[in-house]
């Protein structure tokens, strides 16, 4: 448990209704993200948890329903936008620019927070050389901070797996998030490198980054997870603290008894 | 702008627009089907369309046509007709079959970019445009007038002749033979299953390359027939004729609903219709223009097209 | 095969350059500009065109497709949008050019910017509604779109019709030196120059946070739409870069050529210059480059390719696909390794 942890909701989802053609993804889906909480999203395969990520971040728009970050509304904003307002995101599927040195997929990332336009980059303006600067430093930063700092001039696609989920965090965290949103960062993962991974989360935390996380890995979301929430077939069914969610049997149940022992 | 003469040549109009739109509704076919399996604009197809119409006027000059005879009687024109039509059929289906091979097949294999894949069609088209134009010295190329174009009679303004209604009668017994094909043989269903979901269709057993190939056949096979319906009605061609048929014909399929094999029919009349009552109003020097203008307003405002599906699968 | 298709000449290159000091360098970088100055000055047969004089085809295609491959690049090749009418930007700025010159007191260096400005205008109107689409249909598009300037031109009197402009003035003289039409030097020297800076602007922009816009927009396009790069915007400044490029180079060409018509402006064209990016190294500049002078110069050269050149181009850019799909110079970037500490 954190010590940060507040009453302040940084991200708040309400009624969230999603449909693509006749099926309904999400219905009347309520979740929150408090300030410097862990929160986990869990549920069975298709039950909609990426759907989440996905309409959040402005991929795809919802029937109805609310999404808002620190009172602002998201609905209807493009993904930069969205971006540049406090949610960043990683992928289930390792989605980094491949030809791009590990540096350059953060500094990309950096890039978005600074103001400074094409004509400020091509005359040099003090503006864009200033941008320039604080982008390599901030992206220098976070791949020490992740410890993937000997990997900077390397290109992605290069990189070991491990470090490849690792950057994909890394260039999230350089847009400032209030909000990061891991799409499953521990598959492929070995039990040690799932440990190293519940750290480095909590870290961000301590940063001051708030976490929603969806993974599979049910001990690693019961170590590190403040409070859980479970989706089945596009509904919430559950939602409360690991231990309070190990024992309900509606999970249990939507599981049908997969859930792993949390050891 | 005189818009009175759709109005007082509506007729005439009318039938010219289904003639024409039957022949670019037999090179929209093809677009489609191969849209809805590989998810690819075969930019190339227009050529496949050019090799017909050249096939076809390599046949009448091996028949030693001049051009100066008079009419067939109609069982000799029915006889040497069918032998042209098989001829490009032949010939664009070929061709189409060994395209894919050549310029798409490996690029699927290494999961290239869809870049990659368009940038090799369209290498693939300027390669077969430009070696015809070498061919045929940049000449137009006339076809013999083997059946009388005189009117059978009038309807309105309109003067029904033998090659419009040849025209019609053999698009309509195609788009027959097509319906057969895809809704009742197993490459038929092949070519549904993987339009509408290529790895599941691996997965029951689909050998993917071989219904690709086939789709590629179909498309060449219908550009040919139709190609020598052109050569019947237009009596004239040229090595560039694949482009503006192309481009009529791609925009009727993306009009219709790229990958929907119904919108592509229907796509297809309608535009020929409404490229006969801007040309009669604008002028003919305008259809083009027009064409495109079409074209990119699909494209912008609703680029499923009238049929097509969010998600795009194929529909029969 | 499989060497053909890994051989990295960029490395080979960068290994070399990174043992050079400065100096090296700054005299390397001077020797080669004067080098590409003193072109025209050469008489040797080994390199001369049967057909055209050397300096003629120094200036055409030559230097005149380096600039618009560059152009076009910024396009294709670094933020992967497949622009099939490149051409239109070209015919903007030669008639923009034509238009002014003729019927305006306007010299060449007041209409240039002019032109510019017209064919990045025809970026935005082009690009504004088109961007939002995807590859296949944006590529088509601009094909149409490069397909109507064309027909437009052919039926709009008041631009010449399909006669054209004639009489087109040239630039006024340069400090004493003179743009007549025999001599097609100084249009080359006015063309490298331009070439110069925009290859300075692109390289620029290259290694700062547009570069890497472009990239992340070229690598996926989705994604760096999540990590707050704005697509849209990025995209337009490519087609505007694009146009500019493309307009400078159509007024230049106007001025020295003295008559355009709208056949000189075809679809084969955009398809030329296409080549030269896809053969040369997409997202590379120097790559485009080189591209454009193999291609420029081998047809004409080698008389066999003048007449074929399209067919070759054709056949060039489906093998390029199928083995190299790169190009020569590949945009992939020189690594640097190092150890975990």
């Amino acid at each position: 448990m954190s010590a940060h942890q507040g009453d302040t909701k940084i991200l708040e989802i309400k009624d969230l209704l999603v449909k693509f053609g006749g099926v309904t993804a999400l219905d009347s889906v309520n979740l929150h993200v408090s300030e410097g909480e862990i929160a986990a999203l869990i549920g069975p395969n298709g039950a909609g948890k990426t759907t989440v990520f996905n309409i959040v971040t402005g991929y795809y728009t919802p029937v109805s329903g609310s999404v808002t970050v620190e009172g602002n509304s998201m609905i209807g904003l493009r993904p930069y936008k969205i971006a540049r307002s406090g949610l960043a995101r990683t992928f289930q599927n390792i989605r980094l620019f491949g030809d791009m040195t590990a540096l350059e997929n953060v500094a990309t990332a950096a890039d978005a927070l600074n103001k400074s336009g094409l004509v400020g980059s091509l005359f040099g303006v003090p503006r864009s050389r200033r941008d320039e600067k604080r982008s390599m430093e901030k992206a220098h930063e976070l791949l020490t901070f992740i410890g993937l700092e000997h990997r900077a001039g390397q290109l992605s696609r290069n990189l070991p797996y491990g470090d490849q989920r690792r950057l994909e965090i890394a260039r999230a965290l350089a847009l400032e998030p209030k909000v990061l949103l891991l799409d499953e960062p521990a598959a492929g993962f070995n039990p040690q490198e799932k440990v190293e991974l519940g750290e480095l989360i909590k870290k961000i935390r301590d940063r001051g980054h708030a976490v929603l996380l969806i993974e599979h890995d049910m001990s690693l979301v019961m170590k590190i997870s403040d409070r859980v929430s479970v989706l089945d077939f596009g509904k919430k069914i559950a939602e409360g603290t690991p231990s309070e969610i190990q024992n309900d049997q509606r999970v249990i149940d939507a599981y049908l008894g997969v859930v792993e022992d949390a050891s | 702008m005189d818009f009175s003469i759709v109005v007082s040549d509506f007729a005439s109009l009318t039938l010219d627009g289904i003639v024409v739109g039957a022949i670019y509704a037999l090179v929209a076919l093809g677009y489609t089907l191969v849209y809805g399996v590989l998810r690819l604009i075969n930019f190339a197809h227009s050529e496949i369309f050019m090799m017909g119409t050249m096939t076809a006027v390599f046949v009448t000059s091996i028949l030693g046509f001049t051009g100066y005879e008079d009419p067939l009687p109609l069982w000799r024109f029915f006889l040497v007709f069918a032998l042209i039509v098989i001829a490009s059929s032949v010939v664009s289906g070929g061709t189409a079959v060994i395209l894919e091979i050549v310029a798409y097949r490996r690029l699927r294999n290494m999961g290239a970019s869809r870049l990659s894949s368009l940038i090799s069609a369209i290498g693939a088209s300027f390669f077969l445009t430009e070696t015809f134009r070498l061919l045929t010295d940049s000449r137009n190329l006339d076809f013999p007038r083997m059946i009388s174009k005189e009117p059978l009679f009038q309807f309105s303004s309109a003067y029904v002749t033998q090659d419009k209604l040849l025209v019609l009668a053999g698009a309509a017994l195609l788009f027959y033979g097509l319906n057969r094909i895809i809704n009742h043989t197993r490459l038929g269903l092949g070519i549904r299953a993987v339009s509408q979901d290529e790895r599941t269709s691996v997965l029951m057993g689909v050998n993917v390359n071989r219904v690709i190939s086939f789709t590629f056949l179909i498309g060449g096979v219908l550009a040919g027939a139709g190609s020598a319906f052109y050569m019947v009605f237009y009596e004239v061609t040229k090595s560039n004729v694949g482009f503006l048929i192309g481009i009529s014909a791609f925009t009727a399929a993306v009009l219709g609903g790229i990958g929907n094999i119904r919108g592509a029919l229907i796509g297809s009349f309608v535009l020929g219709l409404f490229q006969q009552y801007t040309a009669a109003v604008l002028g003919y020097n305008w259809r083009d223009v027009v064409t495109f203008v079409v074209l990119v307003l699909v494209l912008l405002v609703k680029p499923t097209g009238l049929f097509g599906e969010a998600l795009q699968k194929a529909r029969v | 095969m499989a060497d053909l298709s890994r051989f990295n000449l960029r490395d080979r290159f960068g290994d070399w350059w990174d043992e050079t000091s400065p100096i090296q360098r700054g005299f390397t970088r001077v020797f080669v500009i004067a080098l590409f100055y003193a072109l025209p000055l050469i008489n040797n047969p080994v390199i001369d065109t049967p057909e055209t004089s050397f300096q003629s085809v120094l200036f055409y295609p030559l230097v005149m497709f380096s600039l618009m491959a560059v152009g076009l690049n910024v396009v294709v090749g670094k933020s992967g949008i497949l622009d099939l009418g490149y051409v239109a930007f070209f015919a903007i700025g030669a008639y923009t050019y034509a238009m002014f010159a003729l019927k305006t007191s306007l010299n060449f260096w007041e209409i240039l910017p002019l032109a510019m400005g017209f064919a990045m205008l025809a970026g935005v109107i082009l690009g504004l509604p088109a961007l939002r689409l995807r590859g296949d249909y944006l590529a088509i598009i601009t094909l149409g779109f490069g397909e109507i300037v064309r027909i437009v031109a052919i039926n709009t009197e008041a631009i010449g019709g399909a006669a054209g402009l004639t009489s087109i003035p040239g630039p006024p003289a340069f400090f004493g030196h003179e743009f007549t039409v025999m001599d097609p030097r100084p249009y080359y020297w006015l063309t490298l120059t331009l070439l110069s800076l925009v290859i300075w602007g692109v390289l620029r922009l290259s290694h700062r946070k547009p570069g890497r816009a472009w990239e992340a927009i070229r690598e996926d396009e989705d994604v760096a739409e999540f990590m707050g790069v704005s697509t849209l915007k990025y995209k337009l400044w490519a087609f505007i870069i694009g146009g500019a490029v493309g307009g400078a180079a159509g007024a230049v060409y106007a001025s020295q050529i003295r008559s355009i018509q709208p056949e000189m402006f075809t679809l084969n064209l955009s398809i030329m210059i296409l080549a030269c990016v896809v053969f040369g190294g997409m997202g590379n500049i120097w790559g485009v480059i080189l591209g454009a002078v193999l291609l420029g110069y081998l047809p004409e050269k080698l008389r066999f390719l003048s007449e074929t050149r399209i067919i070759f181009f054709g056949l060039l850019m489906v093998v390029m696909m199928n083995i190299r799909p790169n190009g020569l110079l590949p945009r992939k970037k020189r690594e640097v390794v190092k150890e975990k500490s």
